[in-house]
């Protein structure tokens, strides 16, 4: 769903410019992604998509520019506010291997009450009933997929407002890659925005609006319609047409 | 001999965990190594002399003071210290040269209180504690003497030292397995940069971490004297020497592995103190050559750096 003109994006982000020592990797990166929308960011290697993730995480400090969340201006706030106030990130290692499975859900509830924890935690067992069967394993012991589904599901354990993820494609077979894919789509339209930095076609299923980011620098914005008519962009991306 | 042995070895290895513990703790959330940590427990060692010599506390009590007492001195010291050095290039070396430091800052500043003479608790104090425990736990009058395991005799205060040592150890052990503010920290030591970008505020649990560290060695203090033999102010490079043999043994890093290695530890002390004592103090030396050359990731291997 494209954002409405006439209300404040849930998250804006004007002017970032940031990078590692004196290396710059973004040249005033401008995004905006609006409560209950899907956002997918398209580039290539080095890019600066996993730059720009951790910036609007406090991962990584800013150099230049602003970052609302909820009308609010969160550019210095550390990351742990930033998850308070519901923005959540999905790494692309999922959560810590030698925890268990409920171990990782929990520290994605970690600011709920002791009983709101416990009941989203069966409720997501509920969503993913093959962490369920394994909620003592370890999470270094589970395949690949189940591992994906641990980090949406422990992402997804504060009941946040917005779910940024790096590449969940990563490390997955096309199957997998598919099963994501069909998972997050169930939960859009829920009150639940996402920003998925990714270079796989079949994200785009899930995507309102799409990003192209190009050396730091934001190129194209527009929907997935407007991506699929834009021969370049197919090139660019998905090695199409 | 051999039965004599094994046992005082298992109680000399839970002591020697908890002695681990504390450092390994610090390590595994914060990956820096605390040359000061035996230092920690010469001031611990220091605090029930001291209580026990001015106000007659016996040790038994000296436990939770001495764990409060060092937790909370381990705050400031965390934010003084660690989060400056944990933004350096290679935190891991630089604490190596500023826990050095501090250890002689702490050593010279105990020496210029204190002195340089040996000091020691009668080992009747814990025997007698332990005896009214039992008194009052079994409804008997119990004697304070010593304590007969499998036909073996030990002097009380072993008794009493390896099984506090072990009860400490349970509850460290429950705090990490058990308690939400366990799991948080075992999420740190598994990987500081997911736990991060989770929201977990690493800063406070490696704070805590930190103070758990020297709590815990303060505890372990409290039983030098039982254990160790007489407290001086010099006495904590040997034991951060120990400690650290007894986490590499197990492994860096593995909350787990300390246990492993302290008992590891125990027995061979035991054994070299029984059938070779002249050499008994070569064992940690011995012990970490022979691991780092065999099994440079300690006895649990792979699992090393893991929580």
């Amino acid at each position: 769903m494209p954002p409405d003109a006439s209300v404040s994006p849930l998250l804006s982000v004007t002017g970032i410019e940031a990078g590692y020592g004196k290396v710059q990797v973004l040249w005033g990166t401008d995004l905006a992604v609006a409560g209950n929308e899907s956002v997918v960011l398209l580039g290539a290697n080095g890019a600066g998509k996993t730059t720009l993730l951790k910036v609007l995480m406090g991962l990584i400090a800013i150099w230049r520019g602003r970052i609302n969340f909820a009308d609010e201006d969160i550019t210095s706030l550390r990351t742990d506010r930033r998850v308070r106030r519901g923005i959540v990130y999905m790494s692309e290692t999922s959560g810590f291997p030698a925890l268990t499975v409920d171990e990782n859900i929990r520290i994605g509830a970690q600011f709920l009450s002791k009983a709101e924890a416990r009941l989203r935690a069966e409720e997501l067992y509920s969503i993913f009933p093959m962490l369920a069967d394994r909620r003592r394993a370890a999470a270094g012991s589970l395949s690949g997929g189940q591992r994906k589904m641990l980090g949406i599901a422990k992402a997804l354990a504060s009941n946040p407002r917005l779910v940024i993820m790096d590449e969940p494609s990563a490390g997955l077979s096309p199957l997998l890659v598919r099963e994501v894919v069909r998972v997050l789509a169930s939960f859009r339209g829920k009150g639940l925005a996402f920003l998925i930095a990714e270079q796989n076609v079949k994200f785009l299923d899930l995507a309102d609006r799409v990003y192209t980011l190009d050396g730091g620098r934001i190129g194209f914005v527009g929907t997935v319609a407007e991506v699929h008519a834009n021969d370049a962009l197919q090139r660019a991306y998905f090695g199409l047409k | 001999m051999l039965t004599y042995t094994l046992l005082a070895g298992l109680l000399f290895g839970l002591y020697f965990t908890l002695i681990g513990l504390g450092l390994n703790l610090v390590f595994g959330v914060m990956r820096i190594v605390n040359l000061a940590h035996g230092d920690f427990l010469m001031l611990g060692a220091f605090l029930a002399f001291w209580l026990f010599s001015l106000f007659a506390i016996n040790p038994i009590p000296t436990i939770p003071i001495a764990f409060l007492v060092f937790l909370l001195l381990g705050f400031p010291l965390y934010y003084l210290l660690v989060p400056r050095l944990l933004r350096a290039k290679d935190p891991e070396m630089l604490s190596f040269i500023l826990f050095f430091g501090l250890s002689q800052v702490i050593q010279a500043l105990a020496t210029i209180l204190w002195g340089t003479s040996e000091r020691s608790i009668p080992g009747g104090q814990l025997g007698r504690a332990i005896a009214a425990i039992l008194s009052f736990v079994t409804g008997r009058t119990i004697e304070n003497g010593p304590i007969e395991i499998l036909g073996q005799s030990f002097p009380a205060a072993w008794v009493a030292s390896g099984i506090a040592s072990g009860i400490g150890v349970l509850l460290v052990y429950w705090y990490l397995y058990r308690t939400k503010l366990g799991y948080l920290t075992r999420a740190v030591m598994v990987s500081r940069d997911e736990a991060v970008a989770s929201g977990i505020d690493v800063d406070r649990i490696s704070a805590i971490a930190f103070g758990f560290g020297l709590g815990l060695a303060a505890v372990a203090g409290v039983f030098a004297p039982f254990l160790l033999g007489s407290i001086t102010p010099a006495m904590g490079a040997e034991v951060t020497i120990t400690s650290f043999a007894v986490i590499v043994i197990g492994s860096l890093g593995n909350p787990l592995g300390t246990l492993l290695g302290g008992l590891v530890y125990g027995i061979s002390y035991m054994f070299m103190q029984s059938y070779y004592s002249s050499w008994a103090n070569l064992l940690p030396y011995l012990l970490l050559i022979a691991v780092l050359l065999l099994r440079p990731n300690g006895l649990l291997g792979r699992q090393a750096r893991r929580a």
